[in-house]
């Protein structure tokens, strides 16, 4: 079971362009600028390749190249390496900025691509389930974020207001 | 050893640092560790016939209604 075989994979279908750019996100991405954060899955943003004069975006080329390759097909995952992969398109302005602004590391010797810090935390923030407000505490608590660059992506996305009611919530001291 | 808390919390503050520094390729190990941990507790027969267990997917981009 390889996180590592999950990025050569995603490497190899861009090379051969299956897909145009794709960032790691969810747990996974968070995991690179925190201390390992349990998770069940690998959430992969994508840029979808539509064909050409299709408005809809789909995911049957993703599945069919890594089918191919020995992936299997579970419901909305593909597994790979043993772990189940989810291919995300952009979902809206945030995630679109977080996927054009990604940065690239290397994982023992391979390149991976990833949500910066700061679109991490936003994302978060906006998704707002217990457990992202619980990654949006631990990227605050590890010092893990540009406070100015996290505070000009809360502003352009219209999250400022969240923002102050999650402070008020789990950073304020005041009950 | 102590029941001091506030020591007990900088000690825990201070793992969680020491492990966040790690390399990236040693962490992601870790989630692999993790993972197979998880799968071993929970059990493969209470997840269908696969084994795969799978997260709740997340509402990306569904923003709450301002409350």
């Amino acid at each position: 079971m390889k996180i590592q075989e999950v990025i050569t994979a995603i490497n190899q279908m861009q090379a051969d362009g299956i897909i145009g750019h794709y960032a790691i996100g969810g747990a996974v991405g968070a995991t690179f600028y925190l201390e390992p954060v349990a998770t069940l899955d690998v959430d992969i943003f994508v840029t979808f390749r539509s064909d050409p004069g299709s408005l809809l975006l789909s995911p049957a080329p993703i599945f069919d190249y890594l089918k191919a390759r020995g992936g299997i097909v579970e419901g909305e995952y593909i597994v790979i390496g043993g772990w189940p992969v989810q291919f995300l398109p952009s979902t809206g302005p945030l995630v679109e900025e977080a996927l054009a602004q990604a940065v690239e590391t290397v994982v023992d010797g391979t390149p991976a691509r990833v949500f910066t810090a700061e679109h991490l935390a936003a994302i978060a923030l906006e998704t707002g389930r217990g457990k992202d407000k619980a990654r949006l505490l631990q990227f605050v608590e590890a010092g893990a974020l540009d406070a100015a660059r996290f505070q000009s992506i809360l502003a352009c996305h219209g999250l400022v207001a969240a923002w102050q009611k999650f402070e008020r919530q789990f950073l304020s001291d005041a009950p | 050893m102590s029941f001091d808390l506030q020591k007990i919390l900088e000690s825990k503050r201070t793992f969680r640092r020491d492990l966040a520094a790690r390399p990236i390729g040693e962490k992601l190990r870790m989630l692999d560790a993790l993972r197979e941990r998880e799968l071993a507790i929970r059990g493969r027969a209470a997840h269908g016939d696969s084994g795969i267990l799978r997260e709740e997917s997340a509402p990306y981009g569904g923003r709450k209604k301002a409350e």
